[in-house]
């Protein structure tokens, strides 16, 4: 395997000879394309919106001043929940059941109850999306969408993430491995952090604050416990599963399966220090960050471990698979740092108004979750469409347009909303200057805006473009 | 990494990373490798490894920082504690002015004084004086206030009736503003209508009478005489 890497081709190849499924696979091909399919469309318009985003906010008139439905406000507000509840949650609800299958060695029977659970799902999606773009939307970051959203998708959550449960829950094998841990996690975590959001805010919305320490709890928990635990399952399985080694300190990876969960549910209020929420609400946020290190630090172990032996590195730099995974490894990481860090008041205190706490959370939203995605994608989707990847340039032009994107994003959100914190704070500066500071980052925004695009167009054009020439002749290429 | 921009089609795949054609077989194997690995953990192949015992001290410091900052940041876990100034501030005699409040001295007073005197205030006939109607609590505040902070011990007649009783010295281990959320209660429950005391009278009573034994009834009341109804 090693030699056949070294290559440097996009990975994944379909087994030898035609492509031939095995039925674990079959059993979850539909429902998997199904998803995944509609994650990259969703990834499309996600990031064409928040190319529109990033020239509102260069400029001081809107890109496009006749149209209500393309000021800033909707706009960022659609493209934030297109990229978690469109790509994050189609793209997981893909690998996740994948993972689960294929760990678990069962053959996923009754998949259309899964796919129709996908197709609601896109269905209520794009129903709210409309309804923001009109304008009527709830003033509650990734609560966006109208409520009777809610219970469709959480009963399309259900169908499409909680069915594969079951299957694994009668799995015929007996031991279980770190990745099935995250994903049975994320898959009970999601519907009931979803549901009492939406209860507590939406429909019979608390009184006072506590509605704010209940909406900051839901999004540190989609966040986490969705993305992140998904996530952080893939990263297990794929370094493990191409290295063909087993993960280093593994007999740690209970210890952080319990404490990310433990931690991961009550850093939301770290988010609301310094607002008028009593005091230990606002402190045991800022000890579930810091504790988050645990599990941060346990994994680092984990992955960095297990990459720095036997030139792990080198091989996941020649691997595309690896070379996705093992940057979203290392995201994680300094995600977990930084969260950390920030959480206190001091930090907290300099940074609560800037563009730093978007930084963070795209680091683990793009820069750990979607870029593991891809990774995952890059190893998936050969062996279910029985075709090769059409253009390595393809796969060149995503990783470096996703790669240096993001990076340029990050360094605008980070660099930026520091610079600003410290002029904010600063009392002699001019808050005329302080926005013009700012402004200077914008043109960066833009640039990497842009570049996550092409990315990401790469990456569906290579992609449809495989899952087109398979389904196609699909049934003519096994002719044997 | 040179010959990576060769198109993919170009070299067929010889065979397929192993186990691409059998992935059950395969991820079975990572299953059992790691849950292998989990059972038989103490057992270091070669070498010993730091890391864990590392790992354990840090994880356990993480644990008693994380205590400390919680006690040390919670207000109290009071659900009215906003900002982590607002208790200095009081304790400082700061900006927040004091409010004689009865809902606290009530609160205060069932836990530290009704065991005798009675929630009702009533007392008990023949070993606790009552406080309802009673001209001691009335009148000169600093008789109620020297009574609560120092205590009482002696024969003491109490609206016609003796008791010969024993009053610690409850107020000793109050904050001023608790003796007069408690005094303020006392002297406005029950039907007893005085006025309210503040925390400052409490705190000149405090300072003057220092740190002394318990009263005697007759002493107390030499310095401050029962008033007239």
């Amino acid at each position: 395997m090693t030699q056949d890497n070294r290559s440097g081709r996009p990975q994944g190849r379909p087994p030898e000879g035609e492509a031939r499924l095995s039925r674990v696979e079959a059993s979850l091909r539909g429902p998997f394309l199904l998803f995944f399919v509609s994650a990259v469309v969703w990834l499309l318009a996600a990031s064409l919106l928040a190319v529109v985003a990033s020239l509102g906010l260069g400029s001081l008139l809107a890109p496009f001043p006749d149209c209500a439905w393309l000021t800033y406000g909707r706009v960022v507000a659609v493209e934030r929940n297109l990229f978690v509840y469109g790509w994050g949650f189609n793209a997981f609800f893909a690998v996740n059941l994948w993972l689960l299958s294929q760990l678990g060695r069962f053959e996923f029977r009754n998949g259309w109850l899964a796919a129709l659970g996908g197709v609601v799902w896109n269905l209520g999606l794009a129903y709210g999306v409309v309804r923001i773009f009109a304008g009527e939307l709830n003033g509650f970051a990734l609560l966006e969408m109208p409520r009777e959203v809610g219970p469709v998708l959480a009963v399309a959550f259900l169908l499409a993430a909680f069915w594969p449960l079951v299957a694994f829950a009668r799995r015929p094998t007996g031991h279980t491995f770190a990745s099935q841990w995250f994903v049975v996690g994320a898959s009970f975590a999601f519907p009931l952090v979803y549901l009492l959001a939406q209860l507590m805010v939406l429909w019979v919305p608390a009184s006072g604050v506590v509605q704010a320490v209940a909406h900051s709890w839901f999004v540190s928990n989609v966040l986490l416990l969705w993305l992140g635990a998904s996530a952080l399952a893939a990263t297990y399985y794929f370094l493990a599963k191409v290295l063909e080694r087993t993960i280093a300190a593994y007999y740690l990876a209970p210890v952080a399966f319990w404490t990310f969960f433990l931690f991961a549910g009550w850093t939301g209020p770290a988010a609301l220090v310094g607002s008028p929420v009593p005091v230990w609400v606002q402190s045991a946020g800022v000890v579930a960050a810091a504790m988050l290190l645990v599990p941060v630090i346990i994994t680092a172990l984990n992955f960095h471990g297990t990459l720095s032996t036997q030139g792990g590195w080198a091989r996941a730099w020649n691997d595309t698979t690896l070379r996705f995974v093992s940057f979203g490894a290392v995201a994680f990481t300094l995600f977990g740092l930084l969260q950390g860090l920030v959480a206190f008041r001091g930090p907290s205190a300099l940074l609560r108004f800037t563009s730093f706490g978007g930084g963070i959370e795209h680091l683990l939203t793009y820069a750990f979750a979607t870029m593991v995605l891809f990774g995952a994608a890059y190893f998936i989707l050969p062996r279910l469409t029985g075709s090769l990847w059409p253009s390595a340039k393809l796969v060149h032009a995503h990783f470096w347009g996703s790669a240096l994107g993001i990076l340029g994003c990050l360094t605008a959100w980070l660099f930026g909303g520091w610079q600003v914190g410290r002029q904010l704070a600063a009392d002699a500066t001019p808050y005329a200057a302080v926005l013009r500071a700012e402004s200077s980052w914008f043109s960066l925004l833009t640039v990497s805006s842009v570049l996550l695009l092409v990315g990401h167009a790469a990456f569906a054009l290579n992609a449809f473009g495989m899952i087109l020439k398979s389904s196609a002749p699909t049934d003519a290429g096994r002719h044997d | 990494m040179n010959d990576r921009n060769r198109h993919p089609d170009h070299n067929r795949p010889r065979r397929g990373p192993s186990g691409a054609g059998s992935e059950g077989p395969s991820d079975g194997r990572l299953v059992e490798a790691h849950s292998q690995l989990s059972r038989d953990k103490d057992e270091p192949a070669e070498g010993f490894s730091l890391t864990p015992i590392f790992i354990v001290f840090l994880f356990c410091a993480f644990g008693f920082w994380a205590g400390l900052y919680l006690t040390r940041n919670s207000g109290g876990f009071s659900a009215g504690a906003f900002d982590l100034d607002a208790p200095k501030a009081v304790v400082a005699g700061g900006p927040v002015a004091f409010e004689p409040d009865i809902a606290k001295g009530e609160q205060l007073f069932l836990a530290n004084c009704a065991a005798c005197h009675q929630p009702t205030g009533l007392g008990l006939p023949g070993a606790f004086p009552p406080l309802a109607k009673s001209a001691w609590v009335a009148g000169a505040e600093e008789r109620l206030i020297k009574a609560i902070l120092a205590g009482l011990a002696g024969e003491i007649e109490v609206n016609g009736a003796k008791y010969n009783g024993n009053m610690p010295n409850i107020g000793a281990n109050l904050k001023d503003a608790q003796v007069a959320h408690i005094a303020t209660y006392v002297r406005q429950a029950w039907g007893n209508a005085a006025e309210p005391v503040m925390d400052a009278k409490v705190a000149e009573v405090r300072k003057a009478i220092g740190n002394r034994a318990q009263y005697n009834p007759a002493e107390l009341l030499k310095e401050h005489p029962l008033e007239s109804k």
